[in-house]
């Protein structure tokens, strides 16, 4: 993408390409370990997410863990975090959570790789905290009447992850069939996690 | 720097964007790139903080902030922040960019294409 | 560093004039709120943002909004809240009863 009217004629790709070379030549980092880190993040999908979501489902202890340290409880399950510090936030019948990032666009990464553009735009970070019920209808998302919202806005070190209440008609499913319905747009808080009928 | 970052409740009645590009390789190893020189763990430490990206981005003027795509101004931000510290120098960056383009361009006149 | 502030204690978010990177959005500036937990201790944003990086740690704490606060026209519910984490060096108590 090149931007005359602001001065930048250079390609961003090859600016990269450039800086990169530069700091492998010094020895900063190797091509190797960029390589090696993309391949990682590639692998962050909304599926560890999920996962964390379906154990927290069936497991009344994992779940009051994971309320209480979101870090540690994600740990349990083998998923790679890396230092990040998770708030783990339920929905209940009265309360649904929605998460933002106004400031820029903290969202956890590790659980549910890159945020979609959406998550990053202007409209989304401005809006959210000042209507959300607005947002979610945009999203399609109706809230009953007598259900209180709550923004989390991550200004600091903390990363959010909604727990979306388990649909109905789940409850032949196994741990694993109840991964597969969670999406990331219900673990951000714009969605519900549909029950299968919905899904199919 | 203006503040022109912090957004919250600074827009009203416009709809959220819902289009998605897909993310391209370059892009990722910008947040690559990131991710490695911030880790603690580096030999020599970490040469960037998460907090020194975010004000390097919220350094752009208004306009880049709101031209520029969401990797670009990580790019853009890594370079002031790498150049500040002595990492790179500027004029080096500029004089790679030249050779890198040219590289590009001969490339593109091989394959025949434009 | 003991917590200045506990959870369940209302404290208001400071307004002031800042130059520089800063994390406590302009939007909360002068709000107050809840504290809803202690999120930790955490280096300054301030400080990190310009490559100081062995600074002393203070609390974070997660503060809990009233929207109506907040937003003067705010159209949801009346109980709907917002969640912000702000420093401790952003935060005063708030002898308000309301």
């Amino acid at each position: 993408m090149s931007l005359e009217h602001a001065g930048y004629d250079r390609d961003a790709e090859l600016l990269e390409r450039a800086f990169r070379e530069l700091l492998v030549e010094k020895g900063v980092v190797s091509d190797a370990a960029v390589d090696e880190r993309v391949e990682f993040m590639y692998r962050r999908t909304p599926a560890l997410g999920a996962r964390v979501v379906a154990r927290a489902w069936f497991d009344p202890g994992f779940k009051a863990r994971l309320l209480d340290d979101g870090s540690a409880a994600s740990g349990e399950l083998g998923i790679d975090i890396r230092g990040l510090k998770l708030v783990v936030v339920e929905n209940t019948p009265l309360l649904h959570n929605l998460i933002v990032c106004t400031l820029c666009s903290c969202y956890p990464r590790m659980l549910l790789g890159l945020p979609p553009d959406w998550y990053k735009s202007v409209e989304y970070r401005s809006r959210a905290v000042r209507e959300p019920r607005a947002v979610l209808a945009e999203f399609g998302l109706h809230l009953a009447a007598g259900v209180t919202v709550r923004v989390h806005d991550s200004t600091a070190d903390m990363r959010y992850l909604v727990l979306p209440m388990r649909p109905k008609g789940t409850d032949a499913l196994s741990e694993a069939e109840c991964a597969a319905l969670v999406t990331r747009d219900a673990m951000i808080g714009v969605a519900l996690v549909g029950s299968p009928k919905d899904v199919l | 720097m203006s503040g022109h970052h912090d957004l919250g409740g600074t827009q009203a009645d416009a709809p959220v964007p819902r289009g998605q590009h897909a993310i391209l390789p370059w892009e990722m190893r910008v947040d690559a790139l990131m991710q490695l020189l911030s880790d603690p763990k580096r030999p020599g430490g970490a040469l960037i903080s998460v907090d020194e990206l975010r004000r390097g981005i919220e350094s752009l003027s208004p306009d880049e902030y709101r031209l520029l795509g969401y990797y670009e101004r990580w790019l853009q931000s890594l370079i002031a922040v790498m150049a500040e510290k002595g990492v790179i120098e500027r004029a080096a960056l500029e004089r790679r960019v030249a050779e890198v383009e040219r590289a590009h361009e001969q490339e593109h006149a091989r394959r025949g294409e434009r | 560093m003991t917590p200045r502030f506990n959870p369940g204690q209302r404290v208001r978010v400071l307004d002031k004039v800042t130059v520089g990177h800063v994390r406590t959005p302009r939007y909360i500036r002068g709000k107050r709120g809840v504290v809803e937990r202690i999120c930790g201790e955490f280096r300054k944003p301030e400080e990190l943002a310009y490559g100081r990086y062995d600074g002393e740690r203070e609390p974070l704490y997660r503060v809990r909004f009233a929207q109506r606060e907040v937003w003067p026209d705010y159209a949801g519910a009346p109980e709907d809240t917002l969640d912000v984490e702000i420093y401790e060096h952003w935060l005063e108590k708030s002898e308000d009863k309301r």
